[in-house]
């Protein structure tokens, strides 16, 4: 699609897409153009200077990350006009850097340090400066150092674009500082504790609160993965040492901050330490759980249902991995031969919003409808797609808010309508109709006697223009949602709240026998539970098995304990809700005699004598497609779990056991 | 509503230059720059602005090395090539045309040409010429002349005096002496300089 023009830099012919800058076509090629300001994959702002470069022919310096590349241009990026500035600016703000690399956690990925080493400058020759602000550590998360800070503003623009718009400069030139509104610590502002101003960070000012003397990141084992917390299933990476994990960013590239997690993610890792967490099989004795040896466990597991066969629950939450999932469902099917076998997917989503939504992409979508979703980074309910829709707004994308109640994100939206959902779904069919969409008889039928209002007729209107729109919508509407994709080419994703849910379902964890609810409150005589299922209160039955990584409430009631891997223990893959599957990775080994539940699952199978054999060939193409088909425009019925209770009590033993549990207490006492 | 004043950098180009010290007019100049039209977006100019005002208070008050010219003249090569806009530029030009060596050097050395820069010079008053009239003391806003005006037929006053500490340098006591006691000198050698 996008053109490519070719430069040449430093002798160098590139060729690179149109509309690139110059930092970017650079390191296309191998070169690095010197840069502290620069926050890749946003707009530049030409602030720090480094990055100015030569172009031959033209007598003042182009700003690299500002500068977008023209056919034939040649650009010399290392003349001794341009290294003097780059020594200059060095040289000055190394004038105010407290200068104590030596103990400094950043060192080695430091950016001053970087360009301080490749420049040779030991110390400033200019004045010393020293402002002595004080340090803002009252939280447990980020510790803010204004004495690092080299005033390049990266945290500002990435808080501003992500719509949390709480750090900004308060003051000019160099006695300004980067502060919050009215210069309060972080808990006191809107700050949710997500963290990408750590990432974005260049140098020491912004940290990770507990970071000191915890290693630096040559240390560091650094494995790419998936978080499992709700339903973005956001990428990140864990830095692990000496088999634990020591922090965990953005999955983005360095300097990037393209993808965004939350404070559960980035913070809520601790609890796979914690006291809370299972790290041995347990049974019960006399009404007592006691640690007892995988052998015994799973043989008491594997004759419980060997005798109760069809009359066997299970429930599972939807945060495993297609690997388990598809392991449990063949475990059900062929070894235990019972078909309850369900997710908590099943209390907010069907099985057609999970199997046939589209895949996108956020950041080429010009148009964004967002319905039934309220998305919040506050309260962390999906909170990197509210993060990735407020970042497309501020980069020119449309946000239309369908919501029958209030949302949180209704500021940033074009046109917010605040009515039943499904209806306005319908309203927007028939004004999409008006305005020249292919038309389509069943849906015609359907809208017909629908009155539209101004604000939908507004709607369609942006629908109707868009290059590229899409539809996020709660599951219970995607049917409602997919009939607008008859009418033109619009993408439609129903967002689930758990990380893999869609690839639960379609690696087979549908509703066959008895629902979720229904086994979740007895009615089966042998319940087998899978993580940390939101139930509290042992239902009635006759047997119960938790497989869990924490000692749950439901846990602690139960006959037996199978200690399962957590996410970040674990191998395998996810099927986001954009569609697109996601590789996770092993970050440390399994804590004590922990598994991850796909082996669990396939000693049990052995134990009961007809062991599963897995196969990856096996296992289903995760994206099958499915064409649209005219459903009525209607809400679909129980299917109305709430986002916020339920993703925050599948996450409870994170948020309760690390330090996320400070924001609750914090958000109590005020 | 409230209306913001701007000072345009032109505006204090031309009141920095009413003032004859090289070194204290760039000293006005980047003051008044640092605290008005600079904007900050963009290093080498909000850093090296206040980089060179902290040079220029140093030669002022004969605090500075022979580096701090060279210094000055680099942070005024860089700003008219990096600077953003065109008032870093500028500002940067300003710099080096009054970037006038030789009053620098001598400023470094300790001898303000112009004798304006404070840390170079002293008032004094001869004690020989003084008559004890008092008008020296009555002009000086900053209380730094010390003595007591003679009451006829009565002795043992002192000649007035100047305290260096508190005293300004604003001239205001030269010109009210009428018996011409009051004499501008050199800091250092302490010998009588022309007005």
């Amino acid at each position: 699609m996008s053109k490519t023009v070719t430069v040449t830099i430093d002798g160098k012919e590139v060729k690179v897409p149109e509309g690139a800058n110059l930092i970017d076509a650079a390191a296309s090629a191998g070169i690095h153009i010197p840069n502290l300001c620069h926050v890749k994959g946003m707009k530049g702002i030409g602030a720090c200077r480094m990055c100015l470069v030569e172009m031959e022919g033209m007598k003042a310096p182009l700003i690299g990350c500002t500068t977008k590349v023209k056919d034939g241009m040649k650009v010399n990026t290392k003349t001794e006009n341009v290294e003097e500035v780059r020594k200059f600016v060095i040289d000055l703000i190394l004038s105010m850097h407290p200068l104590d690399c030596m103990t400094c956690t950043k060192a080695g990925v430091c950016t001053l340090q970087r360009y301080a080493y490749e420049y040779g400058i030991k110390e400033s020759s200019f004045t010393r400066k020293k402002f002595g602000y004080p340090v803002d550590e009252a939280n447990p998360f980020i510790k803010r150092d204004p004495d690092y800070c080299i005033l390049c503003g990266r945290c500002v623009r990435v808080c501003r674009e992500q719509g949390t718009n709480v750090l900004d400069f308060m003051g000019r030139g160099v006695g300004s500082k980067i502060a919050t509104a009215m210069d309060r610590p972080l808990q006191d502002s809107a700050c949710t504790f997500c963290g990408s101003c750590v990432d974005a960070c260049p140098v020491n000012a912004l940290l990770e609160a507990d970071r000191w003397r915890k290693g630096r990141e040559w240390d560091y084992t650094k494995t790419a993965s998936v978080c499992l917390s709700c339903g973005n299933g956001c990428d990140i990476v864990a830095s692990s040492k000496d088999d634990s994990v020591i922090k965990i960013n953005s999955g983005a590239e360095d300097g990037s901050v393209t993808k965004y997690i939350c404070a559960t993610g980035r913070f809520g890792f601790e609890s796979a330490s914690s006291d809370i967490r299972v790290t041995t099989p347990m049974k019960k004795v006399n009404g007592a759980l006691e640690e007892t040896t995988w052998k015994d466990a799973l043989a008491v597991v594997a004759e419980k249902l060997k005798k109760s066969a069809g009359k066997t629950g299970i429930i599972s939450t939807a945060g495993i991995l297609n690997q388990d999932a598809f392991v449990l469902s063949k475990l059900a099917s062929d070894v235990i031969r019972t078909k309850n076998v369900d997710t908590t997917a099943s209390l907010y989503a069907d099985a057609d919003s999970m199997k046939f939504s589209d895949a996108a992409d956020l950041d080429n979508t010009d148009v964004i409808v967002l319905a039934g979703l309220n998305t919040s980074q506050h309260a962390r309910v999906l909170p990197a797609l509210d993060a990735g829709i407020r970042k497309a707004v501020s980069r020119g994308a449309k946000l239309i808010v369908i919501n029958a109640g209030e949302t949180e994100i209704a500021p940033a939206a074009a046109i917010n309508v605040v009515s039943d959902e499904a209806k306005a779904f319908a309203q927007l069919a028939k004004a999409l109709m008006g305005k020249g969409a292919k038309a389509d008889k069943k849906v015609e039928a359907a809208v017909s006697g629908v009155h539209v209002s101004e604000d939908m007729e507004k709607a369609a209107e942006m629908v109707a223009a868009a290059k590229s729109a899409a539809i996020f919508c709660a599951p219970s509407l995607f049917n409602a949602a997919r009939n607008i994709s008859l009418l033109q080419d619009v993408k439609v994703i129903a967002v689930p709240y758990e990380a893999n849910a869609r690839g639960a379902v379609i690696m087979g964890l549908t509703t066959e026998g008895k629902t979720y609810s229904e086994m979740a409150s007895g009615g089966v005589s042998v319940l087998y539970a899978i993580g940390e299922v939101p139930v509290t209160k042992r239902p009635n039955v006759d047997f119960l098995i938790a497989q869990t990584s924490y000692m749950t409430e439901l846990a602690k009631q139960a006959d037996v304990v199978l200690p399962a891997a957590t996410y970040l223990e674990s191998d395998g893959t996810i099927t986001g809700y954009l569609g697109r599957d996601k590789d996770l990775k092993k970050a440390v080994k399994p804590a004590g005699d922990s598994k991850q539940h796909k082996s669990i699952f396939i000693d049990i199978s052995k134990t009961m004598g007809s062991p599963i054999k897995a196969s990856a060939a096996e296992m289903k193409s995760a994206h099958e497609s499915h064409k649209p088909e005219f459903h009525a425009f209607e809400k679909k019925k129980g299917l109305d779990a709430k986002a916020a209770d339920l993703i925050g009590s599948l996450n409870k033993c994170a948020l309760e056991h690390s330090k996320l549990l400070w924001l609750k207490e914090a958000k109590a006492g005020v | 509503m409230n209306e913001i004043k701007t000072v345009k950098v032109e505006d204090i180009k031309k009141e920095a230059e009413a003032i004859k010290c090289p070194v204290e007019r760039s000293f006005y100049y980047m003051n008044g720059f640092l605290s008005g039209p600079m904007c900050g977006k963009c290093f080498p100019c909000s850093m090296g602005s206040y980089e060179a005002r902290i040079l220029l208070k140093n030669i002022m008050e004969g605090t500075a090395d022979e580096d701090a010219l060279k210094r000055i003249r680099r942070i005024a090569d860089d700003m008219l090539v990096a600077s953003m806009c065109k008032k870093g530029k500028d500002t940067a030009k300003f710099i080096l045309e009054w970037l006038d060596e030789g009053v620098f050097r001598k400023h470094i050395e300790g001898l303000c040409p112009e004798r304006t820069c404070r840390a170079f010079i002293e008032y004094r008053i001869i004690a020989e010429k003084c008559t004890m009239c008092g008008d020296c003391h009555k002009a000086c806003k900053y209380g730094a002349i010390h003595g007591e005006k003679a009451v006829a037929f009565r002795s043992g006053y002192q000649p007035f005096e100047i305290r260096q500490g508190i005293c300004t340098r604003c001239g205001e006591c030269i010109k009210v002496c009428p018996a011409g006691a009051i004499i501008l000198t050199d800091a250092k050698s302490r010998e009588a300089v022309g007005v």
